[in-house]
């Protein structure tokens, strides 16, 4: 019974739902005013003209770097936390963050074999 | 975590390494002959340490509430690590990928292998997610590794965006449950549905909340195995990923997503005092199944491109094996792992053929296989072995997969499985129709202008074809030991 009736209560809020964006567009379309001109049509963004058109590519190079600097990035985050409470951790704490950086530094190694370090 | 439970979790570590290792011996400079061999043996070496490991474990083990080593998910990690091997074999011996890039495809591949294994053996919300997100972002990297190919860009960048919503739908889904029970573990979460749970406050959680999560969830795992209304992804990244990988795409992730599935509703919906929102899942999983086997098997009638007809002919499988999920019973999924069983070495079969023919023609449509009886007719045989047990003839492996499917339907005596039983057998029928199409195309027909080169077969490759076809023809007379895994590796799951 608690069933149907959860079912009716979501099925009138989505009819509501429904309603109240139909009933928004509709009403805008029908009193909006409609003044079409050429400048209106145009593309712009925060509300100035362009003064170029877009065209050009981006060098993946840039994409490249923004990554591995990314990358580099939480692998400090994750040292920051470890050296606070390094007493604490003792040998086990210290092990443990090195297994982690011998897993970053071959990344880096593998990085820096592959190229991706190299702007030109 | 104490040191005891460690070795459950070998396989992880071994493979994780192994993945290190052949990330940086791909940075030697050797020449690419010896380099690709090199590759090729840490991989396997990675693999076998893996299943080693595997093999030693017993019994099960749970740690932090997060992970489960059982029968269950070794039996995933041992579908996982041969498929991977038999992939990377194919893969190696590709015009697709095989040369210089071989350590990234095997190292990704390994990780991929990994994220299986963990799937699997998922306990909560979040390793469940986590395990999923590892599969799908080595699959994206993948489908798109034939950097030159723009069908291969098109593929994993489709296959990027279907990924990256169905795993947000999944994740709004988990954060319901979440919200609902307070606890992100699947045990808890039963505990919890159920007003079994000892956090003050909690009581019977509503059944619509919890239908509207399960659905949510269901989403990403639907996507995983390529069920409708999730699967439009599937035909585009099938054709565009490199033939190798498409083999081990339509096999590895799909059998660790019904894992997965499996898992889930037998932690979250127990065979004793389950919630009420058991019952309206399951009626939607199973007309999830019969619509798409059903849309399976009719698109795949009207496919030009073989790697597409498969990839309609996965979707279908996808519902049939559904067919068994929605049981939740040992029997039920025992015929489900079986069913992945004869799946695993019937597809990666019949795939192995299409990299073979697609490498020498260039091609991986229908009229690449014209004539294939009289230019190749070891291949053309084997391509028939792996069709006909596809389509599920009997004495062949996918005949005993899918009458153990049916099987379990039938028992259960309920009205409405066993119409979804007669729809499978239905569908089963249609599902000939098109394989027989490939069949007449290889056997009947000549080919129209001059005919192909005929592919070559290194013998590497013809020792994997045979121990892919060998498996797809005792298994349909002696089904006895696989049958006996099967429901060993159900059984852990504690369903009735």
């Amino acid at each position: 019974m608690s069933f149907s009736n959860d079912i009716l209560t979501l099925m009138l809020f989505l009819a509501a739902c429904a309603g109240l964006v139909g009933f928004m567009l509709a009403f805008s379309a029908i009193l909006g005013p409609k003044k079409q001109s050429a400048i209106k049509d145009e593309p712009f963004e925060c509300g100035i003209a362009n003064v170029t058109p877009y065209s050009g590519n981006f060098s993946v190079k840039f994409y490249l770097i923004a990554l591995l600097f990314l990358l580099f990035d939480i692998e400090i985050a994750f040292l920051f936390p470890w050296a606070t409470i390094f007493k604490s951790l003792g040998l086990f704490g210290f092990i443990e963050m090195f297994v982690f950086l011998a897993v970053v530094v071959s990344g880096l190694v593998y990085a820096w074999k592959k190229g991706a370090l190299e702007w030109d | 975590m104490t040191w005891d439970n460690l070795p459950s979790l070998y396989p992880v570590l071994v493979l994780a390494l192994g993945m290190l290792v052949v990330l940086v011996a791909g940075l030697t400079r050797a020449g690419q002959r010896r380099e690709t061999r090199l590759i090729l043996f840490i991989g396997m070496a990675t693999l076998a340490l893996a299943g080693v490991a595997g093999a030693g474990l017993s019994g099960a083990t749970e740690i932090s509430g997060l992970f489960r080593s059982d029968a269950f998910s070794r039996f995933v990690l041992f579908f996982g690590l041969i498929s991977t091997a038999l992939t990377l074999v194919l893969a190696n011996n590709s015009r697709e990928v095989a040369g210089r890039r071989m350590a990234e495809f095997t190292a990704i591949i390994l990780a991929l292998c990994t994220g299986l294994f963990l799937m699997s053996a998922a306990k909560d919300l979040l390793m469940a997610y986590l395990a999923m997100e590892l599969v799908s972002l080595s699959s994206y990297i993948l489908t798109g590794f034939r950097r030159a190919d723009r069908l291969s860009h098109e593929a994993a960048l489709k296959y990027v965006i279907y990924g990256g919503v169905a795993s947000g739908v999944m994740v709004f889904g988990m954060s319901l449950l979440y919200g609902l029970t307070g606890t992100t573990s699947f045990s808890g979460i039963s505990k919890a549905l159920t007003g079994a749970s000892t956090v003050a406050g909690a009581g019977q959680v509503g059944e619509l909340a919890v239908v509207v999560a399960g659905v949510f969830v269901f989403a990403g795992f639907c996507f995983k195995i390529a069920a409708v209304p999730f699967h439009q992804w599937c035909p585009d990244v099938y054709q565009g990923a490199p033939t190798p990988f498409t083999g081990f795409l339509s096999v590895a992730p799909k059998a660790a997503g019904f894992a997965l599935i499996l898992r889930f509703l037998a932690d979250i919906f127990p065979a004793t005092g389950a919630h009420e929102a058991k019952w309206p899942l399951v009626t939607l999983l199973g007309i999830i199944s019969a619509v798409t086997m059903t849309l399976g098997n009719f698109t795949a009638l009207h496919q030009l491109n073989v790697k597409r007809l498969l990839a309609y002919s996965s979707i279908a499988h996808a519902g049939y094996m559904l067919m068994g999920v929605i049981v939740l019973d040992t029997d039920g999924s025992a015929a489900v792992i079986l069913y992945l069983i004869v799946y695993l070495f019937m597809n990666l079969g019949a795939f192995a053929i299409i990299q073979l023919v697609s490498d020498s023609s260039g091609s991986s449509d229908l009229p690449a296989f014209t004539g294939l009886g009289t230019r190749a007719p070891l291949l053309a045989v084997f391509m028939g072995v792996f069709l006909f047990s596809l389509a599920g003839l009997p004495p062949l492996a996918g005949f005993i997969g899918k009458f153990y499917l049916f099987a379990a339907l039938l028992k259960s005596n309920q009205f409405w499985f066993i119409i979804l039983a007669v729809i499978g057998i239905l569908n089963s029928v249609v599902a000939l129709f098109y394989y027989v199409r490939i069949l007449r195309e290889m056997f009947l027909r000549a080919p129209a202008g001059e005919a192909p080169a005929a592919p070559a077969v290194p013998a590497v490759v013809m020792a994997v074809l045979a121990l892919l076809v060998v498996p797809t023809l005792i298994f349909g007379v002696y089904w006895e030991p696989i049958r006996s895994l099967a429901v060993y590796a159900a059984s852990a799951l504690n369903l009735m």
